[in-house]
């Protein structure tokens, strides 16, 4: 394998992984505690905040698990650099606007990233999403072994 | 047979998206079951009742907050009902507008210490209206006296700055679980918030809980 597509595969592993760990952990509490988080974020109206909340944790879900096996890997990555850019324009918002949250309530209560370390980290998530958005199709990938078919 | 049918590009596809859709439904049913309900530690003499009972009950409260000793009458009636089925942590959460909750927090810490959190506990409560004031120091004092603790020993836990950093300690974790008002109960890890919630529907919740 050339040095570019082991990158583009650990990028893919990678933003596929943390994905599924945030999803899962937000999916696994009660839907009301997520919706908590995004209402002090107070970027949707209040009356969306539960359906938001009970929504998000699963398309982090799929499109982690779609990136992890390699399925649909470029429209997952787009997906998920497209999640990644809302979640900075909304720790971003919060920064700004001066607004005291405790922690970024990305993976529940498994883990507590202050608002500027999500936002790095989310910055750096989204570079690796163009990463894998703009490599190629690897042979470890589900993408590769359906490809091969007849 | 299967090998037959995973032969064309367009099963593949299919059986790829299936594979990512059972994957995703388990990962969520998995984290669910090894996720454990909201029990931050706490010393012992802050906790009462089996800590294997099924329903877990932690409450972040501030001596100093009228809304913590209005339920205090319902938390006590929950651990009379629900004696030996429940496991209670108490963790403090004095707010900062509060000025003698901060002291009182380490005063029933270092009553603790001596065994005695939950008698002191009840008094702040049960007296808060006595002790809220610039004379709060010598209520806590006398307090102390009334419920024959060793004052010198109580005096010198009250100066460590153990004792501070437990109820800092329980802040962070207050913090973390995004607790911004005070009384917070969770229970098996559903947030409730106030005594009307916690009498109304934390209870309803708990004999759910109980039954499953």
């Amino acid at each position: 394998m050339k040095p570019r597509a082991i990158i583009t595969l650990a990028a893919r592993l990678l933003v596929g992984a943390v994905l599924v760990y945030a999803g899962a952990s937000k999916a696994a509490a009660p839907a009301e505690e997520f919706a908590l988080v995004i209402g002090a974020y107070d970027v949707v109206p209040s009356s969306v905040a539960l359906p938001v909340a009970g929504l998000l944790p699963w398309i982090e879900l799929l499109v982690g698990w779609a990136l992890l096996l390699g399925v649909e890997a470029r429209a997952a990555s787009a997906s998920a650099g497209v999640m990644t850019g809302i979640f900075l324009a909304a720790i971003g918002s919060v920064l700004v606007r001066g607004i005291p949250i405790p922690n970024c309530g990305c993976f529940g209560d498994a883990m507590h990233f202050t608002p500027a370390h999500a936002f790095l980290f989310d910055s750096l998530l989204t570079a690796l999403c163009w990463t894998v958005f703009a490599g190629k199709t690897d042979p470890f990938s589900l993408d590769g072994w359906a490809q091969r078919g007849k | 047979m299967i090998g037959d049918v995973m032969r064309d590009k367009f099963s593949r596809r299919l059986a790829s998206y299936a594979l990512v859709s059972v994957l995703a439904v388990a990962s969520a049913l998995a984290a669910g079951r090894t996720r454990k309900p909201f029990t931050p530690t706490a010393p012992d003499f802050r906790e009462r009742g089996p800590k294997d009972a099924k329903l877990q009950v932690v409450e972040f409260s501030d001596f100093q907050c009228p809304a913590c000793r209005v339920a205090e009458p319902p938390l006590r009636q929950i651990f009379t009902v629900y004696a030996g089925k429940l496991h209670f942590i108490f963790k403090h959460y004095p707010l900062r507008m509060h000025e003698w909750a901060k002291p009182a927090a380490v005063a029933a810490e270092c009553a603790g210490v001596q065994g005695k959190f939950w008698e002191y506990h009840d008094r702040l409560y049960d007296k808060q209206n006595e002790w809220t004031n610039p004379k709060a120091d010598d209520f806590l004092a006398g307090y102390a006296k009334e419920l024959k603790l060793d004052v010198p020993a109580w005096q010198a836990c009250r100066q460590d700055p153990a004792a501070s950093a437990a109820y800092e300690k329980d802040m962070k974790d207050g913090d973390d679980a995004w607790v911004s008002a005070t009384p917070t109960f969770f229970i098996n890890g559903r947030r409730f918030v106030g005594a009307r919630q916690l009498a109304e529907l934390g209870t309803l919740y708990m004999d759910r809980e109980l039954k499953k």
